[in-house]
């Protein structure tokens, strides 16, 4: 694994010269357990058509294209535009990171399985360098988690968090 | 129960609260007293012990929180009418200053947690067991959304995000921790890194990202 980062800041400081990096070959190794996969995603909300047209598009996978739908009948704004999205395991013994933007990301600790289904989870919502909450909660498959973050230009940034089903 | 007069002088002389002759008097008696000498040796060396186990400074954690809580306290100490200064037996040196303010930190970190654990949510949501936010002036709030099946953590009062700032998200298919360096590799569909995530000296989150996501 330290060949790995070493390849990946190597890979970095070869961008910052302009240069193509070099395509990353991951040594084996023994994976650490995990005790779910969560799907994470920057959202910005906004009832300004243009501003939501300008944002890139995400592929979101099919199992989470109905998100937007359910922000609409939880938050008032016209436009729900993915704006970056995270597909991470949830490590059992290591602090998991869901990092859809640069910009606002949430550190993830398994407290285990939860009583009636779902994980146990300590979550901690940053931006840049500042923790902007803390919480203990239970995410279950069929209850995604929406923190109405920052406001930003004419809208809202909002972050999902899914439990994909079958983990 | 209250500390005897002579314990209550010992203590005042162990802290330098006395007086030049305050402090002549009970010299005086304590070279005539063998108990009290004992008894001040005591003293003297459980204080050197436990100043030497305890350090002297201790980060306190959540300490905009904690601020807050000591706010508050000294805000009701005001209203409040002042305790007799001296408590009890030979447990008197509990008195000594420093070992008070040490004690009075835990009680206000202990409050503090229990605070934390007890912050109940808003609506009565079973998903969320607590919240915490540690800068003043913004409020959290949970509910669950039968419409939407989702759990909602409201942040009300954080300072905007600047309109000028270029947000550009990532497409992140998984991420591998580095066990030895602590940090957290985050890969892309076709298996690029684009970001690393460790912890700089303080703690704090430090994102290196492969490409500049700005552009």
């Amino acid at each position: 694994m330290k060949h790995l980062a070493l390849v990946t800041l190597l890979s970095a400081a070869a961008c910052l010269h302009g240069q193509e990096p070099p395509p990353v070959q991951p040594l084996p190794v023994k994976k650490p357990a995990t005790d779910a996969k969560v799907w994470g995603a920057l959202v910005f909300a906004t009832n300004d058509d243009a501003e939501a047209a300008a944002m890139p598009k995400v592929d979101v996978p099919a199992e989470f294209a109905d998100i937007p739908a359910r922000l609409g009948k939880v938050f008032e704004w016209k436009r729900y535009e993915v704006i970056g999205q995270h597909l991470q395991d949830v490590f059992r013994e290591y602090e998991s990171w869901v990092v859809p933007t640069k910009d606002l990301f949430l550190k993830v600790d398994s407290k285990g399985p939860a009583e009636g289904g779902g994980m146990n989870l300590h979550l901690q919502f940053w931006r840049d360098q500042q923790v902007l909450v803390k919480t203990d909660a239970v995410l279950k498959a069929e209850s995604p988690l929406f923190i109405a973050g920052p406001k930003w230009r004419q809208g809202r940034l909002l972050f999902v968090l899914v439990l994909q089903k079958g983990r | 129960m209250n500390t005897p007069p002579e314990d209550y002088e010992l203590l005042r002389w162990l802290d330098g609260e006395m007086n030049d002759a305050e402090q002549d008097a009970f010299e005086a008696r304590l070279a005539a007293d063998p108990s009290l000498q004992a008894e001040a040796a005591l003293m003297k060396r459980l204080s050197s012990d436990l100043r030497s186990h305890l350090p002297a400074e201790m980060p306190v954690p959540y300490a905009d929180f904690f601020n807050s809580q000591i706010q508050v306290r000294l805000a009701q100490d005001e209203n409040v009418q002042p305790s007799p200064a001296v408590s009890g037996g030979w447990f008197g040196w509990l008195r000594l200053p420093w070992l008070t303010t040490a004690f009075a930190t835990a009680a206000l970190v202990l409050a503090g947690l229990v605070a934390w654990q007890n912050s109940t949510t808003a609506g009565g949501d079973e998903l969320v067991h607590s919240i915490y936010v540690p800068k003043a002036g913004v409020q959290a709030r949970s509910f669950h959304s039968k419409d939407a099946r989702a759990t909602v953590l409201v942040l009300d009062g954080l300072e905007d995000m600047p309109a000028d700032r270029k947000i550009v998200g990532f497409n992140i298919s998984h991420g591998e921790v580095d066990e030895a360096l602590a940090a957290t590799t985050l890969f892309d569909d076709h298996g690029r890194a684009v970001a690393v995530m460790s912890k700089d000296a303080r703690n704090q989150p430090l994102l290196l990202t492969t490409t500049n996501p700005r552009g």
